[in-house]
Parts: C-alpha cells; structure tokens; sequence
C-alpha cells in the first residue's frame, strides 16, 4: 500500500515537474478535456432547464420587450448609417494612401459553456475549439468590452482566461489622454488595477481605458474597464489606480471571438501613420469606432508585432505583466513624437 | 464479513457525482465555500472499505480534475493521492473513534490538502486570494457527519440484503 501510494505521488510530481517545464503534456491535456467535456455538459444541465423555463414567460412581456427591442435596433440603424458613410469615407482616404487595410475584424459568437468553479481562478468554457480555428492568444469581447483571451484550444471547447484573473494582464489606453499602461487582473473577480502609472500621470477617476495594439494580441479600441478610483501612497514611486471592467463578466452567455490578425499591411509601414493619428485626437467617440486607430501602431513597431503571429501563444500570459513595464511607456512617446514629425513634413 | 461482495458500484457512482458537484455552479458567495467533495468521498472510502482501489481512484479523479479546473498537471492528484494514504495508515487509529471525534480529527487533513494546493499555486506563480483556499475546510468539516451517516447506513442496509 504504502509503495503504491509513494509510485503515485512520484508520477504526480513528474507530471507537475513536465507541465511546469515543457508543453509535452498539452495532447494529454487536450484529450482529457476532451473525454471529460459530457459532464460539463450534465452541470450545465439546470441553467438550460432555467432557459426552458423563460419559455413560458407571459405574452405581454415578451411584446413589451418586443417593442423595446426595436425601438432599439431603429436607433441603432440610424447611428450605423453615419458609420457606414464614415467607414467609406476612411477606406477611400486610406486608399488615397495606399493601404488596403481591412477595417472590420473577423468575429465568431460562442456560447459560455461553464465557468470554472475554482474561486481563485477567473476562467470560462466555450463551446467553439480548434475546428472553428479557435487559436490561443485568441482576445475574447462581448458587446460592451474586451472580456479576456484564449489560453486553451481543445477540439471542440476552449478555455478563456478573464481580464479579471491576477494572471492577466492587458495593455491598455487611457481613451482621454492616449497615455498607454497595463491593467492587471485584480483577483476579487471584479476589478482591474493599473500598478505602473508614473506619479504625474494625468488621471482621473471615470477615465475609459481601451485597449491598445501593443503587443500584438488585442484589437485596439475596445472599452475594458473605466476607472473608479486613484491611489496614491507618498514615498512609492507608482501610482496605482483601479478600474472596473466595462464588458459584463459573470453576466450572459454569450461572447465574441475575434480574429485581428490582419496583417497585409505591416509592410506599409511609414506612409500611414499619420492621417489616423489626427483623426483620433478628435472626437473620441467616432475615433475609436471609425477609425481604430491604434492599428497602425503596430505598423510603427512592425518587429516587435509581426513576429509575434505565430508565437501569440508561446509565452505563458503573466508575460505581458512584467516585463514591458518600462516598454509601453516610452514607446507611445516616441510615436507621438514621430507622428507630429512627419505630418509636418 | 467474508462472503460480502465489496461495494465497488456504490463507490465509483458516489465519485463522479462528487465530481459533478465539484463542477456544478454556486452563487458568487457560495462558491468559496463548496466542501472538498472528492476528498471527502475518498477519505469516507478509505475510512470504511479497504477492499475499494481508493488510490488508484484518488490519482485517476485527480488527473480529472487538473484537466477540467485547468490547473497544473498532477496537481489536484497528488493532493488527493496523499490524502488518501495518510487516511489509509490513520484508520487504525480512527477506527476506534465516535463520529464527531473523527469529524474534529480530520480537520488537521483537510487543512493539509488545502495547504498542498496553497503551495503548489505558490510555486507555479498562480496567484489566489489565500482565504478563499481555507474557506472549504469549514464547509468541508460540516458536512463529513452527514455524508459518513448517510453512506453508512447505505453500506450497512446493502450487507443486510446480501446477508439474507
């Protein structure tokens, strides 16, 4: 007894010690999510019978909402025909600069197949894997904000990992300022804090961070989190500022895959970068929709984006965390510096 | 006892429905308080029934587990295989024991796993909220009786039947 228990904890730390140290364990992995993927759906099982249940709702309500529905959709109509004259109007000027950039991402809606029952680890299951071309590093949104990113692709699932997780971190873009940091997961499932802010960062509380193209992962522009306070300890060198998510984490069932990687255009690289840059200093609203502006950004720093397409999984996530700490600042500095530089020349 | 054929549907069945409470959504509020149900049910089984596999069965739901909450391979596995073994060498000492007295006693081996657990993240840099991985001894500790009367008086009422 007392051998076969020491052999069984010798293979747990072996297994530990190789998915700790290689990715030789990812098939075993994926072929166990795979067999064990029948009992997330029995656990799921009552959230459909609740769904069942919206079935006999009572005929007014559903009218009411009917009415409320399309009052909605007119209005959106209305605002999509001004985008629609806007985008044509952005793809012409682009074309004037010779640049065939596609303006509209790929997306894919998946359905949230279960939430990970671990307290401490924000993650969710979708119903879509590899043979939707689902791939890891894959950013997850929902129509209100940038919900997270893939870390797993099993066949038929996947697995997201929330901007809410302390593993997370995502670039971001305060929308006011164009000042560009870090929001890391805070843990409590609810909020996101911003730990690199120089001491004389202009900030203020209700503040809109989007997220930026730095790093390669993200599409830029999305909403991910407004911020709700801003704190400041005297004799440390950050100041630190929360924010909640702005997408509706532990609400709904449905979420967006998006597929941004386009890359035909890293090659044009200078040409473009300054029309945009004007454009998005303007009206804020327009900018971040029309105009996504922030794609061209990775075209100013075309190696540190284009040879990341192949390798958006390779790092493990808390990478974007530390390390660029002191990337993120200078870099959009810089391009602020250039841009202004060659829009007069 | 010879003659009695072990219990080997009732303990496989009693795991996986552990396994899908583990898996089963709570309330936010809840959720940190959700027993440890597989340990529970292992450390039941390896209470009451030597002639079950419970380690083999301890290492296989615990590679489940790692697979299903996404966490470090072979972490929740040897948690559980470890658990189980130290149940295993304290029955005798157990054994002896009126339920509450067991109850209070094990509360040192829940604490133990969910320290294991608590290390293992430390050392695979996952950060967690540390209470959140304590809060599951309480709940866990509460419901040991229940679980321990109600397996028992299945078990007993099966040995009954096989007796007649």
């Amino acid at each position: 007894m007392g051998l076969r228990a020491f052999a069984l904890l010798a293979i747990c730390g072996g297994l530990m010690f190789a998915d700790f140290r290689s990715d030789k364990l990812a098939g075993l992995r994926e072929t166990l999510s795979w067999a064990l993927s029948p009992l997330l759906w029995i656990t799921d099982f009552p959230q459909h019978l609740r769904e069942a249940g919206d079935y006999l709702e009572s005929r007014e309500q559903l009218a009411a909402e009917n009415t409320q529905l399309r009052e909605k959709q007119l209005r959106i109509e209305a605002r999509l025909q001004k985008f629609e004259a806007l985008e044509a109007e952005n793809q012409r000027i682009r074309e004037l600069l010779a640049s065939a950039k596609a303006l509209q991402e790929n997306v894919l809606i998946t359905e949230i197949i279960a939430a990970n029952q671990d307290p401490y680890a924000h993650q969710i299951t979708l119903n879509k894997g590899a043979r939707d071309r689902v791939y890891r590093g894959q950013a997850l949104v929902d129509a209100t904000g940038v919900m997270g990113q893939i870390i797993q692709v099993n066949p038929t699932t996947s697995v997201g990992l929330l901007i809410t997780d302390p593993d997370h971190g995502i670039p971001v873009e305060i929308n006011r300022t164009g000042l560009q940091t870090i929001a890391v997961g805070l843990g409590d499932g609810q909020a996101l804090q911003l730990p690199f802010l120089p001491g004389n960062a202009d900030i203020q509380k209700g503040d809109l961070l989007v997220s930026s193209a730095l790093g390669g992962r993200f599409p830029a522009g999305y909403p991910v989190a407004r911020v709700y306070e801003i704190k400041h300890n005297p004799g440390e060198h950050f100041k630190q500022a929360l924010a909640y998510p702005t997408a509706k984490l532990n609400q709904g069932r449905q979420a967006l895959l998006v597929w941004s990687e386009n890359r035909e255009t890293d090659s044009a690289t200078e040409t473009l970068v300054t029309l945009p840059e004007s454009g998005a200093g303007k009206p804020e609203s327009t900018a971040r929709e029309a105009a996504e502006p922030a794609t061209d950004k990775p075209a100013t720093t075309p190696p540190a984006t284009g040879g990341s397409k192949p390798a958006t999984g390779s790092p493990p996530q808390t990478a974007p965390a530390t390390p660029p700490v002191a990337a993120p600042s200078p870099a959009p500095a810089q391009q602020d510096n250039k841009k202004p530089a060659t829009t007069n020349r | 006892m010879t003659g009695r054929t072990a219990p080997h549907l009732a303990f496989w069945l009693s795991l996986l429905v552990a396994l899908l409470l583990q898996l089963m959504a709570l309330p936010e509020g809840l959720a940190g308080f959700r027993p440890l149900w597989i340990p529970l049910l292992l450390a039941y089984w390896a209470f009451n029934e030597p002639r079950v596999p419970v380690l083999v069965a301890a290492f296989g739901f615990g590679l489940a587990i790692d697979a299903l909450l996404n966490a470090v391979m072979g972490q929740h596995a040897l948690g559980f295989v470890l658990l189980t073994y130290l149940v295993i060498k304290l029955r005798g000492l157990f054994v002896m024991f009126p339920l509450w007295q067991s109850t209070v006693g094990l509360i040192p081996l829940w604490g133990l796993y969910a320290f294991v657990m608590f290390w293992i993240d430390g050392v695979a840099h996952h950060r967690s909220d540390p209470w959140l991985r304590w809060t599951p001894v309480v709940s866990t500790t509460m419901f040991w009786p229940i679980v321990s009367v109600l397996l028992d008086a299945y078990v007993r009422r099966r040995q009954r039947r096989q007796d007649e």
